[in-house]
């Protein structure tokens, strides 16, 4: 989605494992829910 | 992989639930969650650094409910503009502010009129006086075209429910060459339809 609105240099750069301890740990591992660090550059003109 | 919710989703009882919610962490950041908060989850789980929180109000850093670390992406540089939408208790918009320092800005945008004050009251109680926030959604951001350097986020586009108008807000408010530094939760399965349609699992 990102790349076709134009960002470009699209990257996960960190993963976190932010659910870790929680109510929802369970269901975040099942389902493979984590947090990200994500970077995009919008392109020049 | 979807990118809006189910066309039936009560999308206007998801805002409410979102808005009581965060209501009730700017009220009670102690009280029970089933995400993390505050400055110990954020040093330990995401790896913030615990001196730099410690220097900043209390009342923004024990509010905290990120599930990434943004500001790391990228060092923000001195005299940038950034926005951080849903800024929340304000914890990730006064760190961004005390790196673009006084020739800089950082605007925060959020849609809980409760973590607004808080965020107002530590930026001030924190002397940044390059710190703005704005009643605003992540859908329709309150911000001029091509006016902002950095986007930050943390935690909250999940929670939108048309992720492509979310991405092309930040699109459009994002100079040429600007960056987005995102952190936000992703999900490895795609999720059925039963559950993408369920309220309360998007809210908690």
């Amino acid at each position: 989605m990102l790349s076709q609105l134009g960002f470009q240099d699209v990257a996960v750069v960190a993963r976190f494992d932010c659910f870790r301890g929680t109510s929802k740990e369970r269901i975040a591992q099942k389902y493979g829910v984590r947090g990200v660090n994500l970077l995009a550059r919008k392109q020049y003109r | 992989m979807a990118t809006s919710c189910p066309v039936d989703l009560d999308t206007i009882r998801l805002r409410a639930e979102i808005s009581t919610i965060y209501a009730r962490v700017a009220a009670d950041p102690g009280g029970d969650f089933h995400f993390h908060r505050g400055p110990a989850y954020a040093a330990e789980l995401l790896g913030y650094d615990a001196a730099e929180l410690a220097a900043l109000p209390a009342d923004s850093t024990a509010a905290f409910a990120g599930v990434s670390n943004p500001l790391a992406i990228a060092p923000l540089e001195p005299g940038a503009t950034v926005v951080d939408i849903g800024s929340g208790a304000g914890m990730d918009l006064m760190l961004a502010a005390r790196r673009v320092g006084p020739s800089g800005r950082a605007i925060g945008v959020d849609m809980t009129p409760a973590m607004i004050d808080r965020a107002r009251s530590s930026a001030h109680a924190a002397g940044l006086d390059n710190v703005e926030i704005r009643l605003g959604d992540a859908q329709a951001l309150p911000l001029d075209d091509a006016s902002i350097d950095v986007v930050i986020s943390n935690g909250v586009l999940n929670l939108t429910t048309d992720k492509l108008e979310a991405f092309s807000e930040i699109w459009r408010v994002l100079k040429p060459g600007g960056r987005l530094q995102l952190g936000d939760i992703v999900v490895e399965s795609e999720l059925s339809e039963g559950i993408r349609r369920d309220v309360d699992l998007w809210t908690g």
